[in-house]
Formats: C-alpha cells, sequence, structure tokens
C-alpha cells in the first residue's frame, strides 16, 4: 500500500529508468565494438606439425630403442629392419659389377687382338698389291718378247695368269683389311653394362641404408604398439612422431572479426590443461579457405543448390594459426583445448 | 524485513574466483563454460538481488518502469564485470 502511495506520479523514478536503460545500451554498444575489435575463440586447438613414420623398404623389425610417448632428438635410432636380404643384394650387385669389369677387360683385350689382326690385313694388302705389280710388269716386259716369238708362248700365258691369280689376291686382301678394321669394334657395350651394374649396387647399397631409421626431427614418438619382430612393409607406417620444435594453437575466428587480424599480432593462448597458464604467442597465418557446404559437390558436375529460404547466415569461421613462442611442454599436447586471445590477453600486455 | 539473501552472495563468492591471467573459459564438471555465459548470472543474480536490496531500503517505491529498469541495471552489471575482468 505505502508502495504504491509514493510512486504515483514520481517523476524521479521515469528519469531513473531511462538513465540506466541508455547506459545499458551504451556499455553494450562499447563492449560490442570492444569485442570484435580484439577477437577471441575457446573453442581452439593446440596443433603441432608430425611425421609418420617409415621407411621405403620392407622387412622384419629386429630392433625397437625407442617406446611410446618417449621424446627423440633428431638423429636418434627410432628402429632397425633385418639387414640381410639386403646385405646379399649388395653382395650380389657387387659380383654383377666385378663380373662386368671384368668384362670390359676381356672386351679391352679382344679390341687389342682385332686390331693387331687388323694390322696384319692392312700388312697382306700391301704384299698382294707388291706381287700384283710385279705379276703386271712382268706381262709387260713378256709381251713384246712373246709377240717376236722370242719366248715359248706358253711363258707369257702363264705369266698372265699369275697377273690375274694376284688382283683376285689384292682384292681379297683389301676385303679382308675392310672386314678386319670394321670388327675391331669398341667398349660401348661393356662399359654400359658396367655403369648399368654400378647403378644397381648403388640402389642396394641405398636400400640396405634405409633398414636403418633415424628421428628426422626432436619430436614425441606416439601410437607406437608393435614390438621387434613384427614384418613391416615398404612405406608402412610404424608411429607417428610429434614435432616439438614448434607449437601452434589453430583457433576458429569469424570471417566479421578477420579484418583486425594481422599476421605478427600478439596473441594469448591457455592451453586447458592449465588453464593459468598463459602462453605468449603470434599469428602466423590465417588459412585462406575452408570446404562450405554450400560449395561442396562432384567436380566437373553441375552445382548442387538447395532449395532453401534462410534468412539468417552464420557466419563462416576460417582457422587462424597462432605460433607460440615459449611454453611449458607439460601444457603442450597435440589437440588439447585451447582459448586463444587475439591482440589482448595476458600475455599481450 | 532484512532477510539475508542468498542470492545476493553468490555473484561476491564466483567474482573472487575470476582472475585476469586465467583462460576466459570455465571448466565445471568436464565441459567448458565461455566467459560471457558466467557474466550473463552474474547479471541475472545482480538484477535479483538489487530488486532485494532497493525494496528493503524503500528505493523501489520511488521507481518506475521497474522491469526495464532492474534489466538495465543488470545488463550492466553484467557488460562491467565483463569489461574488467575479461576484456581487452
Amino acid at each position: 500500500m505505502k508502495r504504491v502511495h509514493l510512486s504515483s506520479g514520481k517523476p524521479v523514478g521515469i528519469g531513473i529508468a531511462v538513465l540506466c536503460i541508455a547506459a545499458a545500451t551504451l556499455l553494450g554498444m562499447h563492449v560490442a565494438h570492444e569485442d570484435n575489435a580484439h577477437p577471441s575463440s575457446d573453442s581452439g586447438v593446440i596443433d603441432a606439425e608430425f611425421v609418420h613414420i617409415a621407411t621405403t623398404v620392407g622387412g622384419r623389425l629386429v630392433e625397437l630403442p625407442v617406446h611410446v610417448n618417449q621424446h627423440v632428438h633428431k638423429g636418434d635410432l627410432l628402429y632397425r629392419l633385418d639387414p640381410e636380404p639386403y646385405e646379399l643384394t649388395v653382395r650380389q650387385a657387387e659380383a654383377n659389377l666385378a663380373l662386368a669389369r671384368a668384362e670390359v677387360e676381356n672386351q679391352k683385350r679382344l679390341v687389342a687382338v682385332k686390331t693387331a689382326n687388323s694390322i696384319v690385313a692392312q700388312d697382306q694388302t700391301t704384299r698382294a698389291q707388291t706381287n700384283r705389280d710385279l705379276a703386271a710388269r712382268t706381262v709387260e716386259r713378256l709381251s713384246p718378247l712373246a709377240n717376236h716369238a722370242y719366248i715359248p708362248w706358253q711363258q707369257y700365258d702363264q705369266a698372265r695368269v699369275a697377273l690375274h691369280d694376284a688382283e683376285v689376291s689384292l682384292k681379297q686382301a683389301n676385303q679382308q683389311s675392310a672386314a678386319a678394321q670394321v670388327a675391331i669394334g669398341d667398349l660401348k657395350s661393356s662399359l654400359a653394362a658396367e655403369a648399368a651394374n654400378q647403378a644397381a649396387l648403388d640402389h642396394a647399397r641405398y636400400e640396405l641404408r634405409q633398414t636403418v631409421v633415424v628421428a628426422p626431427t626432436d619430436g614425441y614418438v606416439t601410437s607406437l604398439q608393435v614390438l621387434p619382430g613384427e614384418i613391416l612393409a615398404p612405406s608402412q607406417v610404424l608411429f607417428t612422431l610429434i614435432a616439438d620444435d614448434a607449437w601452434f594453437a589453430i583457433a576458429n575466428i569469424r570471417e566479421v572479426n578477420l579484418s583486425v587480424i594481422r599476421p605478427g599480432d600478439c596473441a594469448t593462448v591457455y592451453s586447458m590443461i592449465d588453464r593459468n597458464a598463459s602462453i605468449r604467442g603470434h599469428v602466423e597465418s590465417i588459412g585462406w579457405g575452408v570446404l562450405s557446404a554450400d560449395t561442396a559437390g562432384i567436380a566437373r558436375a553441375l552445382p548442387l543448390v538447395p532449395r532453401e529460404m534462410d534468412w539468417v547466415h552464420v557466419a563462416q569461421r576460417f582457422p587462424v594459426r597462432v605460433r607460440l613462442d615459449h611454453a611449458d611442454p607439460a601444457l603442450l599436447r597435440l589437440g588439447a583445448t585451447a582459448t586463444v586471445e587475439i591482440r589482448h590477453g595476458a600475455a599481450c600486455r | 524485513m532484512s532477510r539475508p539473501s542468498p542470492l545476493s552472495a553468490t555473484p561476491l563468492l564466483l567474482l573472487a574466483g575470476c582472475s585476469t591471467d586465467a583462460a576466459p573459459s570455465f571448466s565445471l564438471a568436464g565441459a567448458y563454460f565461455p566467459d560471457w555465459m558466467m557474466c550473463a548470472m552474474f547479471g541475472v543474480a545482480s538484477a535479483v538481488g538489487l530488486r532485494v536490496i532497493f525494496v528493503v531500503t524503500k528505493i523501489d517505491s520511488i521507481l518506475r518502469f521497474r522491469l526495464f529498469t532492474y534489466s538495465a541495471l543488470g545488463v550492466i552489471v553484467a557488460l562491467s564485470i565483463w569489461l574488467i575482468w575479461f576484456g581487452p
């Protein structure tokens, strides 16, 4: 009863109401502006790069000095496959190479013999030429004597046959010389075979080296479940190595807030493993593309456009990649929930 | 009439747990709740608390448009908390 009596016709009450509503509106606008200028996300994840550890050759796993969740340094031995088959292949390739080298030596001797034969054939050509010239001169001398019957015709006839014989011999000697010259050949085929065997040996040695797998980077061994004795196929992944030289937080930020974010901006990241420990980072990059349900479809087919009448559209978010500067390793686990505040937060003050 | 209100004490207790150097996300029973949700709870609680205080101190009797007034006061408190504790 008393409240009704006092409140009736009091302009002060209206003034207070207007004041409060105006203050709330102005404060709301200010907060909205601040929130847009300092984007943040509470659905980020801690991220890192990783390597699927495998080797290009297969075989039996004989040595596995690492265990799951262990930290390894770059160059540490991760595992070793049974090298015996690859050593045997190397030995076979070495034998093949030795065979090819011996063949080269053999071919060299053969070429030397054929070169000597060619010289002999050349000399025989010279001799046949000399004999033919002598026979020709004999016929030339005997021809006038035979015409005047100073010598028996039989003798002149024998000289002419001897000349014909010498001409045939010269022709054969020339052909033999040419054939001997062609038959010398060269070392090309045996040298090519040697090069092929050398390459096969190098490849076998490369495969032997691939049976030893070392850590390509510092990191943590994860999802390792097998023991030595396992048979691995070539390129089969044995475990995943999470590189710990660089850690990131991926924050999905609405597109309307992306315009204020620049690479290099300071960011405060909290790993929810310990929500009281702020981690300083800086924006490294903003994702250039996400798959949108509106544009998804089979490539080269017609666009898939659903029939709909949406009046409210939810903002697309893009992954912003924040590189963490320094952080306690205990806070960093790939996939951990992260809260990311860009251009503000405890680490950026 | 001056009965102790359990609602008016709750925001103060929760505020004591807030720290500017912690993540603006709160873990409760394995789920994370955002900072603005906490601020909204404080706003509602403070609006109710102010209503109780004003009724007790008779200030309520001079007010008009009480629903809008108390709602605006709750919004002001919630936004102020956000600005002070979580704002940039």
